[in-house]
């Protein structure tokens, strides 16, 4: 019988966090900063980043920051508690209530996902300050899958100065954070933004994770048309909604759209390595 | 075919597997200087770095930044800082007409006093996927011999070494050592080596085993713009045997005591090369 998708979207786990590791330790090096700030949610993407962080730079040069809502889940925060006692980081709790509340005040009519892309960004804004205060480097927290599916705010969970994750599937997440012995009530918790109660990703996309890895990973891995994924036995409508998701959402993965009108333009004439 | 040196065939070889700083030739030449001198406490001879070792791979518009001429004093010092040493270092070459290419050069001896220096423009510029070479150099045009005092020996730049009738042409011609400078990027999938590594791995044997000659594999290590370069160095007997294996992901000296009389034996025993006919008709390449 031949290989599942699943097992053939595994990983080396000890060569995987190998890598990452040294990902991490040489951007800070390379940059001359102290360490790294993460934002932490309690959920598996943040745990990990954070958990590599710690092997890579040691626990005292990664600081985390818990930045709940008035609405944010009790578990979120007892979460983050527990992942940033299981790493030993000094960490700190920024309640980012008033900020948002300040900006809704002048904007009572806003929909649940205004208001969730506004607690993004204001995390980013926050970790970012910090970032400078502490000489650090913000870490980003974004998997492949959800930056493949455009379920990101931009310029909000997005925007990071490193990203150890964004090229490893919600599967490959799932198998590093068990790997790296991180609490199981992280790891198999089901994955929420947190933005609103109740919130599921699976639940706003419509589809489960596994689903999501393996058509993306046919999609992308293998170079896949979406009706030969079809064939392999997925649901066609999840599958023609995570095209179009890709599709729709792909300006989020370029930040700099910019009108060229020099022969020097610095996206594209002068395309100089930031390293 | 007698050797047009009577030099003996045996020599000291040491793969120097290390990063590089994109596009800052003083640090990386530096960095050369330091990995001289330890070389040279291990007794090698012949001491190779790895492709665009100088200046770093991935530097896109930096490229005419840091081309050098052949006649540089960046490799006037790294030559004579090497003495008696060998060596074979990467670097981005600006010819006489103002063209750029992506080279490795073999230093032997002094720069001026008669010292070889042998020069490999890369032949096949990857540009696919996450490769751009292209857009910033010229392809080599032409397939050399270099000469050292233990034999004949060839250069090839990584992705040159994936299209094997230039292997083959050096050691029809004579060459007993095939140098492969790379900056070959690293995937990982599930395996116990870095998923890259094995085809690297699968290639290089291949090689020594078809054309019957030592093959000295040289990757780089390190982070560019968020790719890394996963090392492994590799130095293989000729007919395919792993002689030597340097570690993944850290900078390594790779040191290895090789005879270029074993590539004899092979090719006493399992003549290919000397079976090898160009009279076959049909397709052609």
């Amino acid at each position: 019988m031949s290989r599942s998708v699943l097992d053939r979207l595994s990983l080396n786990a000890p060569l995987a966090v190998a890598v990452l590791t040294r990902f991490i330790r040489d951007a800070v090096e390379t940059s001359g900063t102290s360490g790294v700030v993460v934002g932490l949610s309690g959920g598996i993407d943040s745990s990990l980043a954070a958990a590599l962080a710690v092997q890579a730079l040691g626990a005292e040069r990664v600081h985390g920051f818990l930045l709940p809502y008035r609405t944010s889940s009790p578990e979120s925060v007892s979460d983050a508690r527990l992942i940033a006692g299981h790493l030993g980081l000094p960490h700190r709790q920024i309640d980012i209530s008033p900020m948002v509340d300040a900006y809704f005040a002048i904007e009572p009519e806003a929909d649940s996902g205004r208001r969730g892309n506004k607690m993004a960004r204001e995390r980013m804004t926050i970790l970012f300050d910090q970032a400078k205060k502490l000489g650090a480097l913000v870490l980003g927290t974004s998997n492949k899958t959800e930056i493949l599916l455009g379920y990101s705010t931009v310029f909000g969970d997005n925007a990071s100065s490193l990203n150890p994750l964004g090229d490893l599937y919600k599967h490959q997440v799932w198998q590093l954070a068990r790997h790296l012995g991180l609490p199981e009530q992280v790891v198999a918790k089901r994955p929420s933004a947190d933005l609103w109660p109740g919130q599921t990703d699976e639940g706003d996309m419509g589809f489960d994770y596994r689903t999501a890895d393996e058509v993306l990973w046919f999609l992308f891995d293998e170079g896949l048309a979406p009706d030969e994924v079809v064939e392999r036995g997925y649901d066609e409508e999840v599958v023609r909604r995570i095209v179009s998701f890709e599709r729709q959402f792909r300006f989020k993965r370029r930040l700099m759209l910019i009108a060229r009108l020099s022969g020097s333009a610095v996206n594209l004439d002068q395309e100089i390595p930031r390293d | 075919m007698s050797e047009p040196t009577a030099g003996s065939p045996r020599l000291t070889v040491g793969l120097a597997q290390i990063d590089s700083r994109l596009g800052d030739l003083e640090a990386n030449l530096e960095r050369h200087l330091a990995w001289v001198e330890r070389a040279r406490g291990q007794g090698i001879d012949l001491l190779i770095f790895p492709e665009l070792s100088l200046t770093g791979y991935r530097l896109l518009h930096l490229t005419s930044r840091v081309a050098l001429t052949p006649g540089s004093p960046v490799l006037e010092r790294l030559a004579e800082a090497a003495r008696p040493m060998a060596v074979v270092a990467g670097f981005v070459e600006e010819s006489d007409r103002g063209v750029l290419y992506n080279s490795a050069v073999l230093l032997s001896g002094g720069f001026f006093d008669g010292g070889a220096r042998h020069i490999h423009r890369k032949l096949y510029l990857p540009t696919y996927g996450i490769f751009q070479e292209e857009r910033f150099f010229r392809a080599g045009q032409r397939l050399d011999l270099a000469t050292l005092p233990w034999g004949r020996t060839g250069v090839l730049i990584c992705e040159d070494l994936w299209h094997p009738e230039l292997a083959r042409r050096l050691a029809v011609a004579g060459a007993r050592l095939l140098i492969v400078p790379s900056a070959g990027p690293g995937r990982i999938g599930g395996g116990d080596v870095p998923a890259s590594h094995e085809s690297w791995e699968m290639l290089c044997r291949t090689t020594a085993l078809l054309d019957s000659c030592w093959v000295l594999y040289c990757n780089r290590v390190g982070w560019e713009e968020g790719s890394f370069y996963p090392g492994g160095s590799l130095v293989i007997r000729p007919g395919g045997e792993v002689e030597a294996r340097a570690p993944f992901l850290d900078e390594h000296l790779l040191v290895a005591e090789i005879d270029l009389r074993d590539a004899d034996r092979v090719r006493w025993r399992l003549p290919l090369l000397a079976d090898e006919r160009t009279d076959i008709e049909g397709p052609q390449l």
